[in-house]
């Protein structure tokens, strides 16, 4: 709750009383309300904020001593746990040296002011990125997609401000497309989701990402967020799509849902709350049609599921985004698919029974939504799990194998797309990491 | 001894308005809710509603359903703005969890 008042320009401070969470359960004993109303009432006539008035301004030096670098280093990182700035992993101290290294990326000043990180309020500018990505063990050619990233995020159409406190544990997702993915060493392909000591740019872009969701956000687990499980959220999901493998005719995602020109660098952030992966091949003797049609429905099986959160995007953001490997993508392009036809497809096949949303006390939920459109989508029956095909994202992504295609659940108000904008100096950098990270 | 520097990455946060005063008593004066109605808010702002009404003459509570309720709503302009019309003299918003 402070984090929310201070987020509206107040002292991170609020009169509330709070009670144990059992308080607000079902059938639960509200008898404190009375015992306790005096807090209420003194709330209301006797409150007053305990912290003083405070002023935006550049973040303050820390300085640590210890016996040895190595026993500084230590020192420093108890020190960044202690006050609540890390993720239980090692940090890089954001020192001067290294947060200017990493503005050697930056293609707007330092001080370029990208918005207030919400719910907490924290003052969000160029420079912010460069300390958490700094602390995330990032080099300076991810900055332009981190500030791309941050750039969507704080977008109000993102949804972020209410994603950021939720109980439903969403994490963002950004996809890069354009030359840059591949320039930076941002994993398309095997284990692009995961971790990558060859490519290992989509770890630090997303870990810097989560830091300042924390740090300046304020989404600590159980104080600024509610998240029950918070899954994803080391690194979140940073990947690009492999547009090399894209299928002639095919458009790459970026392109396709913001408008992008071919080409060019940009990001697509959309926020999820699960991860599946789906081993759609046939195990027999299916020919290709079999095999492609009997992986799509099973895709669609896996996403006719009563996701509640995902009503949050139902009107304008997705239901979720859909992975296939590039190999796969080929495959079903020969057979005439293409992503406009597997959109239709997946929404056609993943309408949900009137009857199965109602055993599951789906439609209160639903009756309650801001949107109207939501809302009227009760009189279908099947009752499609999105507003229209359109708001499938399908990406180009993963190993070259064609067993497995993943979906990340949505949970995503809208989607937002960013052009990367790049420092003159980014060759210059290329050419660093080609040095420090070794051949490819 | 080795000394090592850094920035503090938990930035700064602007304070643009001060939180509203508080009133002097209860007594006669004019008190809304704002509801999201969740979280047993439907049990618990009604069982208050009616403390406030027994502990202190005078008083008018407008009803819980006074003003637009849900998560959806309740933070808009529109909501605030019939807060303020509506003359109450403090506000109570309920309930998080």
């Amino acid at each position: 709750m402070t984090n929310a008042v201070a987020g509206v320009g107040l002292a991170p401070d609020a009169a509330m009383v709070t009670f144990p969470i059992e308080m607000f359960l079902p059938g639960s004993d509200i008898s404190p309300v009375e015992t306790r109303k005096r807090e209420f009432y003194d709330g209301l006539t006797r409150w007053r904020s305990a912290l003083a008035r405070d002023g935006a301004g550049e973040a303050p030096m820390i300085c640590v001593q210890g016996t040895s670098v190595e026993n500084a280093f230590a020192r420093a990182n108890h020190l960044m746990l202690a006050n609540r700035w890390g993720d239980g992993l090692p940090l890089w101290p954001p020192t001067r040296e290294r947060v200017d290294w990493i503005l050697g990326g930056a293609a707007q000043p330092r001080g370029r002011g990208l918005g207030t990180f919400p719910p907490r309020g924290g003052v969000t500018t160029v420079e912010s990125c460069a300390i958490a990505l700094a602390m995330a063990g990032g080099r300076p050619e991810y900055l332009p997609v981190l500030v791309a990233a941050v750039g969507a995020f704080l977008d109000a159409a993102s949804g972020s401000e209410q994603l950021q406190a939720a109980s439903g544990s969403a994490f963002p997702v950004v996809i890069v497309n354009g030359p840059i993915g591949a320039q930076i060493r941002l994993n398309a392909g095997f284990g692009c989701l995961g971790p990558d000591p060859q490519r290992p740019a989509g770890a630090s872009i997303g870990r810097a990402l989560r830091l300042l969701q924390q740090n300046l956000g304020g989404a600590l687990p159980g104080i600024g967020t509610m998240a029950n499980y918070g899954g994803m959220r080391y690194t979140n999901v940073v990947f690009a799509e492999d547009e090399a493998n894209l299928p002639a005719g095919w458009t790459p995602h970026g392109t396709e849902r913001h408008g992008f020109a071919p080409g060019a660098s940009s990001i697509s952030l959309a926020f999820a709350n699960g991860v599946t992966n789906i081993r759609r091949r046939g195990a027999k003797k299916e020919t290709p049609e079999e095999d492609a049609l009997q992986g799509m429905h099973r895709m669609a099986d896996f996403m006719r599921v009563p996701n509640m959160p995902g009503l949050a995007g139902y009107e304008r953001g997705t239901p979720g985004i859909l992975m296939i490997p590039g190999v796969v993508a080929q495959t079903m392009a020969g057979l005439g698919w293409t992503k406009a036809s597997i959109r239709e497809f997946l929404w056609e096949h993943s309408r949900i029974p009137a009857e199965q949303l109602r055993r599951a006390g789906c439609p209160a939920w639903i009756e309650i939504d801001a949107s109207k459109v939501t809302r009227e989508s009760l009189a279908l029956d099947p009752w499609p799990i999105t507003a229209s095909p359109d708001n499938f994202m399908i990406v180009v992504a993963g190993g070259g194998h064609p067993t497995n295609s993943y979906w990340l659940q949505g949970y995503s108000p809208g989607v937002v797309g960013r052009p990367i904008e790049r420092p003159s100096s980014f060759e210059r950098l290329l050419a660093d990491a080609e040095r420090d990270l070794g051949p490819r | 001894m080795v000394s090592l520097e850094f920035h503090d990455p938990s930035g700064a946060i602007e304070v643009k308005q001060p939180h509203a005063s508080r009133i002097a008593t209860l007594a006669g004066k004019r008190i809304g809710f704002v509801s999201n109605e969740q979280w047993q808010a439907y049990r618990m702002l009604p069982r208050l509603k009616a403390l406030l009404e027994a502990d202190f003459p005078g008083i008018e509570v407008l009803p819980i359903d006074a003003f637009p309720q849900g998560n959806a709503v309740i933070g808009s302009e529109e909501t605030a703005s019939l807060v303020k019309a509506s003359g109450v003299d403090a506000v109570i918003i309920g309930n998080a969890a």
